[in-house]
């Protein structure tokens, strides 16, 4: 699966629990107070119709005031359903083999020497490295798109999702085709009269690929913030006397240092727990802890694959842990809705600054030619080369392919249709999922830190993991109450999808949600509001912008995810546009990659229609 | 193990009818499991072939690139044609991970809802006879044209598995490198030699036929004992171990190195499309190819165990033979295997075919290959 993509799961059921817990004694007090606000006219009117309304209002009220603790028991349910037990019965065998309670295959884990230095220390360092890259590359591009206005700036931002849904065999075949001996930025230098770089099987190849992935979501949580930023506190800080410098530093860069740590951190998780790249580009010298884990789940060795994957899950947990505490102590309050003027890219006068400002995009501009834009048009070349040249024989193969194709094989257009059904689908499971979690882990209490980090726990294991999971849990069922009770078909995809993506709603939206001003809900509660109307009328308009940026990720993750949809579209027709791709590998690369190029199509077509739309009734968002 | 499978989907009803339920050919079990389904909440799944209450129904499940390679796969015409001459319906199943599936099935006390394997091999064998007691497949007795497979090509020493073809792992290198003059060496020696650093791509043993062939066949060539310090040598040659075979021939393909570890019938599909031959040439290291035979079985429990046999003797037929392995580009099993002259033209079977024997395999596999792993990952 592609690299940001992996991952749902979840564990104990306490967490939706003590979620619950806390939120009802909130309502009792929302729906002890007076009326809420729409039902006021109704006392005038007549008898029936008055009595329905007054009816209607109290079972809205009473609808209300549960919903939170609804959305929390659900999410919970489905976190239970679709991850926590599933990955409950691959961990397992890391405690218990043949029947017996033991700590020999963790312990063996940890004391070898291999696997601690060769494989978790290097895993380690490559996902730094990783990590740093992409720092580097995405913030200037948050700089761009959130700082200056240009024609097509919404539909750039739109298209920097692309990264996320390239499934990596496509990334890797682009890669070679850029990077290679005989690749494009060879060819360009040596145009240039420069010497050729090797760059393939290194570990530079995987960072870079690494960046491909993530700099784009380091960039896109990033824009958001910056988006959200509020003018007034920057002309305020302006005309106290602070040099545009100093303001950036005192207002603008705590309100982006969240959303940079964020985004560094889920780079961080998802390159520990990258997989087909690391062997792709850079070769079996550099493996990985995630290929050891595939290598010991495929011999079925799953004492070792469990204890492998339950250090590796460790580390990415007690890593997501130490954010959210970071998180949770960052909060500013008070948050504007009014974002600064954009600058013009072709500045009113050349000043030194903004010459030098303008070369430093031109440059920016180059490395995203070479880094995005290059694997992606040679994906599309390919598409579109034949032995003898240009042609359009494999786009021919697939329409063959959807015309003449037996129920067994796999055909483009459900695997399109199946994409966006799944996308759609998610998008309406995990928006709400995402924002009851936010909501909840944005409240002080006891242990949320810790609640936070199990709601985030699906990014945090391996997705061959998570599919093993699936096929145990889901898809092979449990016997209970005499019958054998199994989730599979497209709505168990749609609940895998959702577990998986969420916690990028839950992300979003809680550093903004962090930052409203607690007295805004407070008058709205003391004026009769329930907290749910609160959240919907006064909140989540004032965070619109984290609520868009999420949904675009669960929307892009959902086009894009394989692992555990391959295993729950098992023997159906419910497979996707990825799940095509690589049932189209073969010898020539040309129909693979001319479906890579149809999900990239349909993928990008999506987006800018979204935007338009979330443009509208999400205000400033981050498609 | 039963094979007729109720599906019930938790959460909100309304899914159409997926996995789980393969077929129904109204054997009354079905039915009446069905009768005692219905509630609104539940989906029973729905029937994923054609069939009819009379047409008896095989379920062949197979890896996914035997029904749907987009080049050209065995599957469909082989379904055409055993249902043109048999009353009787086949189904294909290709779960994702394979034989994996099954035994994962049988070790959480699943049912397996197929009749038939397409695809063994030697590893999935060893596999299956270490993680199960009871195995997943039955003796299949003494069927017709058995004895014509090729001697060396049976794997299974208690008879489950008949092979029905074999393909060799060889290296297929481009000699137009080096202007025109690259030619691929002859021995696992000649790859140490400094002139081919960097040029040899081969792929992760795990997950991948020709890298655990093209390892094992090192292992064959330098002994237990010699294959790690012949490694370490290749290593500092700048091998290339990618992830899988279409990464590493894309490679190829792309000129990043000019030898490539794959099938010796490369110059089928590379005749087939117009390439230029040069560009997919064979060497036979030491003059040997690694055998890589596919087989088949019948599982433990099938429903109609006579129609699996007569599937299986179905494809070993000489006719049979030679269509699967045209359309799967291998070579035929069997020693009466009708194929055309041009056949061999392209399809280039190695002067000597070496293999590791079921048993030879099954004590030392894990451990030559996790050696392997450790050294060669070692930072």
């Amino acid at each position: 699966m592609s690299g940001p993509t992996r991952g749902n799961g979840s564990s104990p059921a306490s967490d939706g629990d003590s979620g619950d817990s806390s939120i009802s004694d909130d309502h009792d007090v929302g729906s002890g107070v007076l009326n809420v606000p729409r039902t006021d006219g109704g006392s005038e009117a007549e008898g029936a119709l008055s009595e329905a309304r007054s009816a209607a209002a109290t079972l809205r009220r009473r609808v209300e005031a549960r919903a939170l603790t609804l959305g929390a028991a659900v999410t919970a349910l489905v976190l239970l359903v679709v991850f926590y037990y599933p990955v409950a019965t691959v961990f397992v065998d890391a405690v218990f083999v043949e029947g017996r309670l033991t700590v020999e295959p963790i312990v063996s884990v940890l004391t070898s020497r291999f696997y601690l230095v060769d494989i978790f220390g290097f895993t380690a360092y490559q996902a730094l490295l990783s990590t740093i890259a992409s720092v580097l590359l995405g913030l200037p591009g948050a700089w761009i798109l959130s700082r200056f206005e240009f024609p097509g700036r919404e539909t750039l931002r739109s298209l920097t999702i692309l990264p996320f849904v390239m499934p990596s065999i496509m990334v890797a075949i682009g890669f070679v085709a850029t990077f290679g001996r005989n690749g494009t930025l060879n060819a360009v230098l040596g145009a240039l009269g420069l010497p050729p770089v090797e760059l393939l099987f290194t570990i530079e190849a995987i960072v870079i690929a690494h960046a491909f992935y993530n700099a784009p979501l380091v960039a896109r949580v990033t824009t958001a913030a910056w988006e959200s930023v509020d003018a007034s506190a920057v002309e305020t800080a302006r005309s106290l006397g602070a040099s545009p410098t100093r303001a950036f530093r005192d207002v603008v860069l705590p309100q982006l240092l969240p959303a940079v740590a964020i985004g560094a951190t889920l780079t961080f998780v998802f390159t520990f727990a990258s997989f087909p790249i690391v062997l792709a580009l850079g070769g079996f010298q550099l493996a990985t802890v995630e290929v050891f884990i595939y290598s010991r789940i495929q011999n079925l060795a799953y004492a070792e694959a469990a204890a492998l994957a339950v250090v590796e899950t460790a580390i990415s947990v007690g890593l997501t842990y130490w954010y959210l505490r970071y998180e949770g102590r960052n909060r500013g309050s008070g948050q504007g809705a009014r974002p600064q003027p954009r600058q013009s890219l072709w500045p009113d006068s050349w000043t030194a600054k903004a010459t030098g400002s303008r070369v430093a995009i031109i440059g920016y501009g180059l490395v995203v030619l070479a880094v995005f834009v290059g694997p992606i048009a040679s994906m599309v070349l390919t598409s579109l080369t034949g032995p003898q040249g240009l042609t359009l024989d494999h786009y021919l193969f697939l329409l063959e392919r959807q015309q003449t194709g037996a129920s067994y094989q796999v055909r483009p257009l459900p695997a399109i249709a199946n994409s966006l059904r799944f996308g759609v689908g998610t998008l309406l499971v995990a928006v709400p999922m995402g924002v009851v979690v936010a909501v909840l882990t944005t409240r002080e209490f006891r242990g949320r830190a810790a609640i936070d980090t199990l709601a985030m726990a699906p990014f945090a294991v391996s997705g061959i993991v998570v599919g093993l999971g699936l096929l145990r849990g889901l898809v092979f069922g449990v016997d209970a109450f005499g019958t054998r009770l199994q989730v599979t078909g497209a709505i168990a995809v749609v609940a895998a999808h959702a577990v998986g993506a969420y916690p990028f709603v839950t992300r979003n939206v809680a550093p903004l949600l962090g930052n409203l001003d607690p007295r805004l809900v407070e008058s709205a509660r003391s004026l009769g509001a329930s907290r749910v109307r609160a959240l919907v009328d006064i909140e989540l308009p004032l965070v619109a912008a984290g609520v868009v940026a999420g949904a675009a990720f669960v929307f892009a993750i959902s086009i894009g995810e394989f692992d555990s949809t391959v295993v729950l579209a098992e023997g159906s027709t419910s497979y996707t546009m990825p799940v095509a791709v690589e049932r189209y590998l073969g010898r020539r690369l040309g129909p693979a990659t001319a479906m890579g190029c149809i999900l990239l199509a349909v993928t990008s077509l999506s987006f800018v229609i979204i935007e338009r739309f979330g443009g509208r009734y999400g205000g400033r968002g981050g498609f | 193990m039963k094979r007729r499978t109720f599906l019930r989907t938790v959460g909100v009803g309304g899914v159409a009818g997926v996995a789980g339920c393969v077929g129904g050919n109204g054997d009354g079990e079905e039915t009446d499991e069905r009768a005692t389904s219905g509630n609104g909440d539940d989906t029973t799944g729905t029937t994923t072939g054609a069939t009819e209450s009379s047409t008896p129904e095989l379920v062949v499940s197979t890896y996914g690139a035997f029904v749907d390679a987009p080049s050209t796969s065995p599957g469909p015409w082989l379904k055409e044609a055993f249902e043109s001459e048999f009353d009787a319906t086949l189904t294909y199943a290709t779960p994702d991970s394979e034989i994996n599936y099954y035994i994962e099935r049988a070790m959480r006390g699943a049912d397996i809802d197929a009749d038939v394997y397409v695809g063994l091999n030697v590893d999935m064998l060893i596999r299956i006879d270490e993680q199960l007691d009871d195995g997943l497949f039955t003796a299949v007795g003494d069927i017709s044209g058995q004895g014509d497979v090729k001697s060396g090509l049976n794997f299974d020493p208690d008879g489950r598995i008949v092979p029905y073809d074999t393909s060799y792992v060889s290296i297929v290198y481009n000699e137009t490198f080096d202007d025109g003059d690259f030619v691929a060496p002859e021995t696992f020696d000649g790859l140490l030699e400094s002139e081919y650093a960097g040029d040899l791509l081969t792929q992760n043993p795990t997950g991948s036929a020709t890298g655990k062939s093209f390892l094992l066949h090192t292992i064959d060539a330098k002994g237990p004992d010699g294959y790690l310090d012949y490694w370490e040598a290749l290593q500092a040659n700048d091998v290339r171990v990618l992830s899988d075979w279409a990464t590493s021939y894309a490679n190829y393909e792309d000129e990043e190195a000019p030898m490539v570890v794959s099938y010796s019938t490369d110059q089928v599909y590379a005749s087939q499309s117009g390439e230029d031959l040069a560009k997919h040439q064979i060497r036979f290291l030491n003059d040997q190819g690694y055998a890589y035979p596919e087989g088949m079985s019948i599982f433990e429990g099938a429903d109609d165990p006579e129609l699996a046999r007569e599937f299986l003797e179905f494809v070993l037929r000489p006719d049979v033979q030679g269509e699967i392995a045209q359309r799967n580009v291998a070579f035929p099993a069997t020693t009466t295997a009708e194929l055309p002259e041009e056949f061999a033209e392209y399809a280039q079977a190695p002067p000597e075919a070496v293999t590791f024997t079921y048993d030879e395999l099954r004590d030392n596999v894990s451990e030559w290959t996790d050696a392997w792993e450790r050294q060669f990952a070692s930072k």
